[in-house]
């Protein structure tokens, strides 16, 4: 790895120039030729029976083209569990509930249009509490499942428990126990380009869908399933992605808004596009999903961990996105974040009136970690250990397979840990300093895929014309986290070009392979590993043209050079050196034999051999045409929740000073050091620029975003009033990227996308703990909280 | 967003007489900044904007014999830019740089934001606590009345219907003045206040004993306020830290707070002790 | 409603929109002028992303009514590159130090800074911020962007 050329550098992203000129086109910005404008009408109750819907006076508003409700279009089940329809019919479960939908030639009239349209709703009681929810007699927000059949209760049939060893041995062996409940609650994901797509059918009925997704072969199959229920059986799907204003979880489904655009463009034959508002974008779409948790946890008198023992209620909202799935995810901190043997994990996912939820960066695990790292700090002060200490007593090592079958091969975690306490100086300032503190919380994430379906693919197909430019087809998506560079840096690598020679297509359902998906940080990883076995094999190819082509070329060059100068000789040259491919090898894009790289004569520019190859003139001419399907050797998860599923995990952790303004309660951050295991940066400047990114948003976790839902209606749809950080709130911000390599990684590279979030929001609330002994244990850590827990405490004291 | 005319009279006559002519359906606008917002969020719908800033000498910053008059139509920008203003009257630079975002700021104007009479609009406390007037101009008068009596209510001022905001002035303070403002949020910008805090005191030639005082409260009452049985305990006194913390005890208890979605009562309640005995001691340091 | 005529400068050139009183500048450089590199991310004054530069001020294109633009100098994201397509610093800048990921923010982020450049070239890191704090980014904490705005202003200070 020592004479990298581009895999380690920092490789600038020249190849987005049309970001900084204005001309990226966003879904805002796609313009299809009449094209309609679709708006849709939102329910102003969270639970409700729709008494009456008369949309004559929209539909004969000029310039409106379609008025859609659940009567009029296919009454057809979509969603995770299949528990909600496109436009509701019947009943409105939620605030946000789509009702009705229109399309017009411009959005103002179709705005206008909604207006227009009336609604009769007979109020039904709601429920928006998971623990109300879950009591005998509670109002049931669905009556019956997908099949039909009756449902008795707002509990929703997951398998999510998890059990390894023995709980009750682990009690016994315990010196000491803790036991807390914490809870974190709803935020938006805050993408700056909202929600939106644009459908278009041909007059065949095969759809192109121009949209935003980190999932684009998932979205085509999921529209194809719906296409079959409604009519449209065997019609062909294209998902393309424009360029994405930031996704951060929020396309990871099919949404409902992509459903209701394809009706509208079905009905109206013409491309329709919906674009979310700001305010649609905050009371509409689903944030992260909330959950309560109970965790009890213990350890011997040497500090080595005895059992981990937790539950979690999660308020579901009314129907089922990937909110519903993400303990899946939380069993990862849960039963192998720190090494313990005996671990129990349960959750139960509730529905309720309230706003469904969906993915969000770290899918459930900034949730847990903040359970699991409070609770690790709660045991070490009860055991008389130092934090730090308690958790290098614990840490994970390379070769551990943990109590869910994850199997550690890389492990930088000792490292990160240390690396925190060092930069920290946190034996001098923990538990010494008035009004501040230190704290710090880890990370386990999976950085090597992530087989939560049954193919966890990733496929690559690349061309090299005879210029020796190439195109490279990666059905990975880029949702701004800079994928086109880093891949352009891996294929140059690989195959002895340069980035400036590649050109990328992304998202493209029409034109790419197959992929599960840019989630679960496992694109660099998953397209990484798939372009250096496609490289491999367009190597191949390349070479073998050169065996053929190289000899031919110098003899030529030979000649002309005598034609010139008659006095000139032909050196006499050992053509054995270049007679077959694995004698050669490409850099810079000349073609060189490897055991003579400076060979006088055997150096031929890369493209004059694709020429050669090509334009033959007799006999058969060649193109450079490569493809690989990469799918790791893991596992599914099995009945029991276990499974290797990742290939390897990302550790890392994050360390924090604050300053407690004891007479405000405001919370201010002197320090974080975001310490990550990456394996291999292959662009250090992206890999910083992930973690600063994902460490401002689990800032935002920790100390001043919600969503206020007030019986289930969003109090603050607005960036006035939903707490995102500014530029002027400086959070100081240092990454520590340590690289330990990884033997399955490309390059040795492993994810990085979602674990610079995870560990931020514990980490902050262990350092006020150190700063003013108090624990919030419910996020986010306003002022108001930590005021009113130091006013509490004084009145005990 | 309704339709609506957009109309730009030269003269303020002119301005008043569309106004007059359309009534109701009309509503002057200044930078735009909240009626703009207002419309689009579809809380107001006027048929016609007319605009104020096309009218000449509205936007003058004069600081002459110790006297300031400010323009309405001058921008928080050009507030915050002004040597005057942050050299004399450091309070008002304390409210305007905080003042949502550079965007804003160089757009929105100090009359439009004390016409549109948010109990939280930061404009209007430090401009009450400094004693402000308003010169107000309309079809039949023009009229000069205190700051303090111009908010009648949550998003209400006592313009009578076409009445048009002049200028702001502020009388001559005494010697040993100074003032200064909190504004408290919970993030650095963009921000409505949780609540806001100003503090004015003037010191005797001793620079201890307190011969004004004035504490104006924001967004813990349905208008910007003056806690005057807090000023009544600084008047006459020397300050200590003592005074200063019965001072802000009084403050508090004679604020009207309210939960709101961006604050609960009780803890507005505490920033307001909290800030007035801050704000005092800063508001002190710049008397000297 | 009948539309109105409005003349100002775009970019350099003298341009006329003939729109309905009731656009904002945003709808006008959009829709009218096709440049869609200034962006709406709130639509109410919130975010930033519409930001472009009047007369030498950053204001959001959002809530600006057209008929105020009438003789004024407007210079959006597509103004910012000289007519021969050589990037300006920022532009370079942003794109060499990752201060551009999804890039939804990017076009008003640019535009403040060219402001703040324009007026102060050598600004200290809590007057940049300052001058960004009105724009919205939650790809990258803004670290970068500082970093991308403080090299540009070295840029120009070097004459690149």
């Amino acid at each position: 790895m020592s004479d990298l050329l581009y895999v380690g550098k920092n490789i600038p992203r020249t190849i987005e120039v049309d970001k900084v000129t204005g001309r990226a086109i966003y879904i805002d910005d796609l313009k299809r030729p009449g094209m309609l404008y679709g708006k849709i009408l939102y329910s102003n109750y969270a639970h409700a029976r729709i008494k009456m819907i008369n949309t004559s006076k929209a539909e004969k508003l000029p310039g409106v083209r379609a008025v859609l409700t659940g009567s009029n279009i296919p009454d057809v089940r979509v969603g995770f569990l299949k528990d909600q329809t496109v436009l509701k019919k019947d009943i409105v479960r939620q605030f946000r509930d789509e009702v009705a939908a229109v399309a017009a030639i411009s959005e103002e009239i179709a705005e206008e249009a909604l207006d227009l349209i009336e609604v009769e709703y007979e109020e039904l009681p709601a429920v928006f509490d998971p623990i109300e929810a879950m009591k005998e007699g509670a109002t049931l927000v669905h009556e019956v499942d997908a099949r039909g059949k009756p449902i008795k209760s707002n509990i929703i049939p997951m398998p999510w428990k998890f059990k390894a060893g023995d709980i009750e041995q682990g009690r016994k062996d315990s010196a000491y126990m803790v036991k807390d409940n914490l809870s974190t609650t709803w935020v938006n994901q805050c993408c700056m380009g909202t929600s939106g797509c644009v459908a278009e059918f041909d007059m065949n009925n095969n759809l192109t869908l121009y949209n935003q997704t980190n999932v684009p072969f998932l979205d085509k199959q999921r529209i194809m399933e719906h296409f079959a229920a409604i009519g449209l059986k065997g019609k062909n799907v294209r998902v393309v992605n424009v360029v994405v204003g930031g996704s951060f979880g929020t396309k990871l489904d099919t949404d409902i808004y992509e459903f209701i655009c394809i009706q509208l463009a079905l009905k109206t034959r013409k491309p329709v596009k919906i674009l979310f508002t700001r305010e649609e974008e905050f009371r509409a779409l689903p944030p992260r999903q909330p959950a309560r948790f109970t965790i009890e946890q213990g350890c011997d008198k040497e500090g080595r961990l005895t059992f981990r023992k937790a539950e979690a209620i999660l308020d579901n909202g009314a129907y089922t996105s990937w909110g519903v799935t993400t303990p899946s995810v939380m069993m990862m901190p849960m039963s192998s974040l720190y090494r313990v043997t005996n671990v129990s994990f349960e959750s139960t996912c509730v529905y309720t009136n309230n706003i469904y939820c969906q993915a969000m960066r770290g899918y459930g695990n900034p949730q847990a970690t903040f359970a699991v790292e409070t609770s690790m700090d709660r045991l070490a002060e009860k055991a008389g250990i130092d934090p730090a200490e308690f958790r290098l007593i614990n840490c994970n090592q390379s070769g551990d397979v943990t109590p869910m079958r994850l199997k550690i091969t890389s492990c930088g975690l000792e490292e990160c840990i240390n690396s925190v306490k060092k930069r920290l100086n946190w034996s001098e300032k923990k538990r010494k300093q008035k009004s501040r503190g230190v704290g710090m919380a880890s990370l386990i994430h999976v950085a090597g895929g992530a087989r939560v379906y049954l193919s966890d693919g990733h496929g690559m197909m690349i061309k090299v014309d005879q210029n020796g430019h190439i195109d490279v087809l990666e059905s990975g998506t880029d949702q701004g986290q800079g994928s086109p560079t880093v891949i352009s840096q891996i294929v140059a690598e690989s195959l002895g070009f340069r980035p400036e020679d590649i050109s990328l297509t992304l998202g493209d359902t029409g034109l790419c392979l197959w992929d599960a998906g840019t989630h679960a940080s496992r694109h660099t990883f998953m397209a990484g590993n798939a372009a250096i076995r496609v490289c491999e094999k367009a190597k191949k190819q390349i070479l073998e043209m050169a065996v053929e082509q190289m000899p031919k070329l110098i003899k030529n060059g030979f000649k002309r050079k005598k034609r010139k100068d008659p006095d000139f000789v032909e050196p006499d040259l050992d053509y054995s050196l270049i007679s077959s491919p694995e004698k050669l090898d490409i850099k810079n894009r000349m073609v060189f034999p490897t055991t003579a790289p400076d060979h006088p004569y055997f150096k031929v520019e890369v493209s004059q051999i694709l020429r050669s190859g090509l334009h033959v003139g007799i006999g058969e001419s060649k193109v450079v045409v490569a493809e690989a399907f990469y799918d790791p050797p893991t596992e599914m998860l099995d009945r029991e929740m276990k499974g290797n599923l990742s290939l390897t995990y990302a550790f890392g952790t994050t360390g924090v000073e604050v300053e407690v303004d004891e007479k405000t309660g405001k919370v201010k951050i002197l320090n974080l050091f975001a310490a990550h295991d990456v394996g291999k940066a292959i662009n250090p400047t992206l890999v910083k620029g992930q973690i600063y990114g994902a460490a401002y948003i689990g800032a935002g976790y920790a100390l001043t975003e919600e969503i206020k839902l007030e019986k289930g209606r969003v109090m603050n749809p607005n960036f006035r009033d939903y707490k995102m950080l500014t530029a002027r709130d400086a959070v100081p911000v240092e990454p520590i990227v340590i690289e330990p390599g990884d033997k399955d990684g490309p390059y040795g590279a492993k994810g990085i996308g979602e674990p610079g979030l995870v560990p931020t929001a514990p980490a902050i609330a262990n350092a006020v703990y150190d700063a003013i002994g108090i624990r919030i244990r419910d996020l986010p850590i306003t002022p108001e909280k930590v005021l009113a827990a130091l006013k509490e405490k004084k009145q005990q004291q | 967003m309704n339709n609506f005319e957009y109309l730009m009279p030269t003269t303020i006559n002119e301005a008043i007489s569309f106004h007059e002519s359309y009534g109701d359906q009309a509503k002057y606008i200044a930078g735009g900044t909240d009626v703009i917002v207002k419309i689009k969020e579809g809380k107001i719908s006027p048929q016609y904007l007319i605009s104020l800033r096309h009218l000449q000498g509205l936007d003058h910053i004069i600081y002459e014999k110790g006297e300031l008059r400010i323009g309405a139509m001058v921008t928080h920008s050009m507030l915050e830019r002004s040597p005057v203003i942050r050299k004399e009257f450091p309070i008002l630079t304390d409210a305007v740089e905080n003042i949502g975002s550079v965007q804003i700021r160089n757009v929105a104007t100090i009359g439009g934001n004390i016409v549109n009479a948010v109990p939280s609009a930061d404009g209007a406390v430090p401009l009450i606590t400094l004693g402000a007037e308003v010169r107000v101009i309309g079809p039949k008068r023009e009229r000069i009345m205190a700051l303090e009596d111009f908010f009648i209510g949550p998003g209400q001022t006592s313009l009578k219907s076409g009445e048009i905001l002049m200028e702001f002035l502020i009388p001559k303070l005494l010697s040993h003045t100074g003032a200064a403002y909190w504004k408290h949020t919970r993030r650095a910008a963009m921000e409505l206040p949780i609540l806001g805090v100003a503090v004015l005191i003037s010191l005797d030639d001793d620079m201890k004993t307190c011969t004004e005082a004035r504490i104006g409260l924001g967004v813990v009452a349905p208008t910007p306020m003056r806690a005057k049985n807090a000023e009544a305990i600084l008047k006459g006194n020397k300050v200590d830290d003592e005074i200063l913390k019965k001072a802000g005890e009084a403050a508090a208890q004679e604020c009207k707070a309210r939960d709101s979605i961006r604050g609960k009562a009780w803890y507005r309640r505490d920033m307001v002790e909290l800030f007035v005995q801050r704000m005092a001691i800063v508001a002190m340091e710049r008397a000297h | 409603m009948k539309n109105v005529s409005v003349s100002f400068t775009l970019n350099g050139d003298i341009v006329t929109a003939e729109v309905p009183p009731n656009w904002t500048l945003l709808k006008t450089l959009r829709e009218y002028f096709e440049l869609t590199g200034s962006k709406e991310g709130c639509g109410v004054g919130e975010c930033g992303a519409c930001t472009v530069i009047i007369d030498g001020d950053a204001i959001n294109s959002c809530i600006y009514p057209i008929l105020e633009v009438e003789g004024k100098s407007v210079t959006t994201i597509e103004g910012v590159a000289s007519e021969d397509g050589t990037l300006h610093p920022l532009q370079k800048a942003f794109l060499e130090n990752n201060g551009v990921q999804c890039g939804f923010c990017t076009s008003g982020m640019i535009m403040s800074s060219k402001a703040l450049l324009d007026h102060n070239p050598d600004p200290t890191e809590d007057e940049i911020r300052a001058s960004i704090a009105g724009n919205l980014c939650r790809c990258t904490g803004y670290v970068q962007i500082v970093e991308s705005i403080e090299k540009a202003a070295e840029m120009i200070k070097e004459g690149k």
